[in-house]
């Protein structure tokens, strides 16, 4: 047992015997137990906290930082004038969230139940903002379009994904209504009902930017979250049965007609994913995975070395990226990129194991959500920047470039620093 | 509240984790394994590909020099491309409408194009002019200063050929195209040669194409070409082109000219003109003004395709791609064949009855003199350029040995002059040669070859039998002046022997002194020449209906003792119906023959011998009497034999002489006379129109130029009945009175013509 203070789980913990609790109320030291509470959140920082994740979330965000640095600096030189454009903000925002993250590791995870309603609200204001300002009022400067897809949100200086803020208020949500239903998930009226209402709503609302890597990462991390709080594995076969039908449906119907005009990108992207190389390379998606497989072959076993890519010179498009990889890749060759593959193993790992030990369902559900949103995202991410499946919108946690984005990473993962310091782990 | 985790809750998640851990991850490190490890040779090959970018460097041009070696026929300057560079400024509108307009200016480009040009976003490299100078590069510059405009516009350093001497030797130079690449001449036979090697820079460049930040250079240097130095001299060239012009414009040519001169010994040309011809530093314009004109008047529709036939027809280089008839010039050859094979002497003897009978042929093969040469030796045969005589050379040698000596000789070859476009010569085999093939062609019609064959055949005839390689260039050197080849000066063969050649030396040197080629005369200097008529029969043939056209030529040597070179004239097609009626080798290129050699042989070195007879004729060198008084002068001129008048105040003897025509150190014919300009003389007064001296012989042109006040020197030959053929001033042109004109003189008959060729 450590000697600075007490653990969270003393904390938390009932009382030993009653003798000993009298023995404390007779001390009545409401002041003493004052104390010992700011004592806890000043020193507590890394009281409690998870070594092994804080270490792997911190060498992740490391590792990212440098390899943001030397994918953006073609571009930053380039088309910003300043070779550490990218950098500068991204470490920024580096600094600010592992200092969010800290602060809200100390905050109590619980509270979340109370919050859980009001978060979703909020989720819900922010996804229909984007599309009455982006679709409906085309109002560019508060809901920039990128091509097909409407998913920014301007407010002010900052500019974020609702999505990204639908993703986390879901599996809050998720989280609050498992905890709630719990012995009542195997029924239809609790366990698969009204998540299947809220799954919709968000899944809906983020489907309709156009937003379909979001769309999907939504239902996913729903189906997830439900499968594992107990939803009966035959509503998921009807689920996903749905889905195919409805896929396949929006892709004939949003095919391209005889011309070859219209239709729906996906379909660009699936055929850029079959034929990398063909005719339609010069497509801007195409393109992309063309590149990205220039950069990533030409790394080898070992790389080209840090810094020394050729891809990153404005031939793979925005490297800093969703395509950050391909440049890890070519950098650091494959021994690299296995290493950053096998840190995010480890960090899915931690996560999911913390979870599986928080002491409530609650913290369980959250705890898993939050490390499989991470790890979703990296699995995907990487398997579309190797050409395994086609290309989707989807960035790669703790390094692709975006401030807000991974200002909400660093935070959820405080969250789940916060489980940690609760949960019955042993620390280390 | 629920419990944190049951067992159930437990092996779902630890199941999901694994599966995504293990498919997602697996699946990406299997691609990984898939393009980095089996693919990746091949994607890191196309990525180097789409980033490695060649521009060449060009390399300098070797410079052709004339036998002199001091005298550069075309050389190589630094000129410069321009090229925009839209992607970088077509986002800039005001940008664009500046560097349109001021390049346009610059340049004269039209705006709109330039404007149009600078907006194509996806473009790096758009040539809008090229070859620009050092003054337009200076003002592009300039104006890129002024305008502060950093990117846009490049300058890519080229060459551009020069040619100083403009026409001269244009046909031998030939030309460069804007690749700097020959495409005509030396320049395009020596182009491998000339061209060296071209550099290339190998360099990483990003997607826009500007160098990558990292250091990727590899640089193969250019590498410049050889220099030519040519066997071609410029002031003999010059000479040749000078009294071809002359020549066309006196005699009508209406079909081109060629002048040929050859170093018997080596087998160099000296000088090689052709006409028409054009201006190397601007091969795309048609020099003959009369073509030109032509071509303008001709139907909108008809004007693209009849000026690329004009152009053709100017850089053809008509010693060597051109054939015709060498007519009785080829008379030398066949003489020739027949002592060196025993079949004749110089004493043998032969009666010409003005036209020979061939059983089969329908019409009798006439003598250019249809009464016929009588009774007559080899000797005599030759200088009347007796047709039958040669037929009958041609019938005692028989097929077999007349086509063993024509392949000697060169006729059935190419001679491998190193010059483009050389052509093959057309003759009748062996196999299918009849008798009245074999006789026609014993006087040079009915087949054809290349004046520079010929001129390789004469040169034979003169240096003692032996076949020389013709060639243009003397030898090839390297940037840093190493010698990397030099012409084959070697003999291909010896065709006839050297007593042979020198009795036939002899016997056309006194062809030119007395015979039927006396137009080639030059005093001075022995001439072995032989004239040429050769008639056009197969142009004839298609349009009878016109009259019979002629190819005018002169061929023959000098020194006759020592021959050192060799000069073939022909004129195609001298207009007789509106040149005097002269059409003849011997009235036509005769005299130009003589002018051409009176003024190359000194310069080329070959000491001047004149006979008793040439000295009593010979002008003497007129004194200095500028700065006398009147009387000083007329004693002074008195000693010489020289009399004189004076323009100005003459009356009294004291005043000072302050000109003198002819001046002091010029040429004055004995018991000429020297106008003595006097103070304040009237320049009116002084000057004279020259008249127009052609086809009057030597009296009469005395007398006209008497009554003008001028004088005359005689050049050419010096016989009774010859006529003024060439003036070397102008007629109607003013000059001062007393000014010597220059006439040379030849003998208008016309022999070799011939008639009844049906075939």
């Amino acid at each position: 047992m450590p000697a600075a203070g007490r653990t969270a789980r003393e904390l938390e913990r009932p009382p030993r015997s009653p003798a000993r609790k009298r023995e404390e109320a007779a001390k009545g030291q409401t002041r003493k137990k004052r104390r010992r509470r700011i004592q806890h959140a000043v020193f507590s920082l890394g009281n409690g906290l998870d070594m092994p994740l804080f270490v792997f979330i911190m060498v992740l965000l490391a590792i990212g930082l440098v390899m943001l640095f030397s994918a953006s600096y073609a571009n930053s030189y380039y088309y910003e004038d300043d070779s550490y454009h990218y950098i500068t903000r991204q470490g920024g925002f580096a600094v600010f969230g592992i200092v969010a993250m800290l602060l809200i590791s100390t905050f109590d995870y619980h509270r979340f139940h109370q919050l859980a309603l009001p978060i979703a609200g909020v989720s819900l204001v922010l996804l229909m903002m984007v599309l009455l300002f982006g679709r409906v009022l085309k109002m560019e400067s508060i809901a920039p379009a990128e091509g097909v897809a409407t998913r920014w949100l301007q407010l002010g200086p900052l500019g974020f994904q609702p999505s990204e803020v639908a993703k986390f208020a879901l599996i809050v949500v998720f989280a609050h209504m498992i905890s709630l239903y719990a012995d009542k998930m195997g029924t239809f009226r609790y366990g698969v009902l009204p998540f299947v209402g809220v799954l919709g709503l968000f899944a809906a609302l983020v489907f309709l930017e156009n937003h379909m890597s979001g769309t999907l990462i939504i239902l996913a991390l729903g189906a997830i979250l439900m499968f594992i709080g107990g939803t009966k594995p035959r509503w998921f076969i009807l689920g996903g049965a749905l889905l195919v039908v409805m896929l396949v449906a929006y892709l004939a119907f949003g095919g391209k007609d005889d011309a070859g005009e219209g239709g729906v990108y996906q379909m660009d992207r699936i055929s850029g994913w079959l034929d990398p190389f063909g005719d339609k390379s010069g497509s801007a998606d195409t393109w992309q995975i063309k590149q990205s497989l220039y950069a990533i072959g030409s790394g080898g076993l070992l790389g080209v070395g840090l810094g020394q890519s050729r891809q990153k010179y404005l031939y793979l498009p925005k490297p800093q990226n969703d395509f950050i990889f391909a440049i890890v890749c070519e950098e650091l060759g494959m021994v690299g990129a296995l290493v950053i593959m096998l840190l995010f193993a480890l960090l899915i790992w931690r996560g999911v194991y913390i979870s599986l030990h928080a002491k409530d369902r609650f913290g369980a559900m959250l705890g898993l959500g939050l490390t499989f949103q991470v790890g979703l995202q990296a699995v995907l991410n990487i398997c579309v920047v190797t050409n395994t499946i086609p290309n989707t919108g989807i960035s790669l946690p703790f390094f692709s470039s975006g401030g807000t984005a991974l200002l909400m990473l660093l935070g959820q993962m405080g969250i789940l620093l916060n489980i940690s310091r609760s949960s019955n782990v042993e620390k280390t | 509240m629920a419990k944190g985790t049951t067992e159930k809750i437990r092996r779902k998640a630890m199941g999901l984790t694994a599966f995504l851990i293990i498919a997602g991850f697996g699946a990406a490190a299997g691609s990984l394994f898939h393009w980095q490890i089996l693919r990746g040779d091949e994607m890191r090959a196309e990525a180097m590909e789409q980033s490695l970018v060649t521009t060449s460097l060009p390399s300098m041009r070797g410079t052709i020099y004339d036998a002199t070696g001091t005298k550069v026929l075309a050389q190589s300057a630094s000129v410069w491309t321009v090229v925009l560079e839209p992607a970088y400024i077509a986002g800039d509108e005001a940008l664009r409408r500046t560097i349109a307009s001021g390049l346009s200016e610059i340049l004269d480009l039209d705006e709109d194009e330039i404007y149009k040009a600078t907006g194509e976003k996806g473009s790096y490299y758009n040539i809008i002019k090229r070859k620009v100078e050092t003054d337009v590069r200076d003002k592009i510059n300039q104006f890129k200063k002024d305008h502060e405009i950093t990117s846009g516009i490049r300058l890519i350093d080229d060459y551009k050929r020069y040619y100083p001497y403009g026409t001269v030797a244009s046909n031998i130079l030939g030309f460069t195209g804007s690749e700097n690449t020959g495409l005509e001449g030396l320049e395009l036979y020596y182009d491998s040669e000339l061209s060296g090697s071209t550099g290339r820079l190998i360099s990483a460049k990003n997607a826009l194409g500007t160098d990558m930040p990292f250091e990727y250079e590899q640089i193969v240097e250019a590498e410049d070409g050889h220099d030519l130095v040519l066997t071609i001299d410029e002031t003999v060239q010059s000479i040749l082109e000078k009294y071809l012009a002359i020549g066309i414009e006196k005699f009508q040519v209406k079909n081109g000219a060629v002048a040929v001169m050859m170093d018997v010994k080596t087998g160099g040309i000296v000088g090689l003109a052709t006409n028409p011809n054009y201006d190397p530093n601007d091969p795309f314009a048609i020099l003959d003004e009369k073509t030109a004109k032509a071509i303008e008047a001709l139907p909108q529709d008809q004007q693209a395709e009849a000026e690329v036939a004009a152009l053709q027809n100017q850089w053809r280089n008509k010693g060597v791609s051109d054939t015709y008839y060498p007519g009785s010039v080829y008379k030398m050859c066949v003489g020739s064949m027949g002592i060196e094979e025993g079949v004749i002497t110089e004493t043998s003897q032969f009666t010409c009855t003005g036209g020979v009978k061939l059983d089969g042929v329908k019409d009798t093969i006439n003598c250019w003199q249809t009464v016929g040469h009588g009774t007559t030796t080899f000797r005599e045969g030759l200088c009347n350029s007796c047709n039958p005589w040669f037929m009958h050379i041609g019938s005692l040698l028989g097929g077999e040995a007349f086509c063993r000596y024509r392949e000697a000789f060169g006729m059935t070859d190419k001679t491998g002059i190193d010059l483009p476009g050389e052509s093959y010569s057309i003759y009748h085999n062996f196999d299918e040669m009849r008798p009245v093939d074999l006789a026609v062609e014993s006087f040079g019609q009915n087949f054809s070859i290349t004046p520079i064959q010929m001129v390789t055949a004469c040169a034979a005839v003169a240096n003692g039998g032996y076949l020389v390689r013709p060639h243009v260039v003397d030898r090839i050197v390297d940037s840093d002046g190493n010698i990397v080849k030099t012409a084959d000066t070697s003999y291909r063969r010896q065709v006839i022997s050297e007593e042979t050649s020198q009795l036939m030396a002899d016997i056309m040197q006194q062809n030119t002194y007395s015979g039927t080629a006396k137009g080639g005369y030059v005093s001075g200097y022995r001439i072995s020449g032989k004239t040429g008529t050769s008639e056009k029969v197969a142009k004839h043939a298609e349009d009878p209906s016109k009259p019979m056209e002629y190819i005018a030529s002169y061929c023959g040597f000098a020194p006759a003792e020592d021959p050192q070179y060799a000069l073939l004239v022909f004129f195609d097609e001298p207009d007789r119906e509106n040149n005097g009626g002269v059409y003849g080798g011997n009235a036509v290129a005769g005299p130009i023959f003589s002018a051409i050699m009176q003024e190359a042989l000194p310069y080329l070195g070959i000491e001047v011998k004149y006979s008793e007879e040439e000295y009593g004729q010979l002008d003497m060198v007129t004194p200095s009497v500028v700065g006398m008084t009147i009387g000083e002068a007329q004693a002074k001129l008195q000693e010489d034999g020289l009399f004189f008048d004076v323009v100005g105040d003459g009356d009294d003897w004291d005043n000072k002489v302050i000109e003198q025509i002819p001046e002091s150190g010029s040429q004055v014919p004995k018991e000429g006379f020297v106008i003595l300009y006097t103070q304040g003389y009237d320049i009116d007064n002084a000057l004279v129109e020259v008249p127009d001296f052609f086809g009057l012989d030597k009296v009469n042109a005395s007398y006209l130029a008497a009554v003008s006040k001028l004088q005359v020197s005689i050049n050419g030959v010096q016989d009774e009945g010859a006529l003024a053929m060439l003036q070397n001033i102008e007629p109607g042109s003013k000059v001062k009175k007393g000014t010597v004109i220059t006439l040379t003189f030849a003998n208008n008959e016309t022999t070799e013509a011939f008639a009844n060729i049906a075939e």
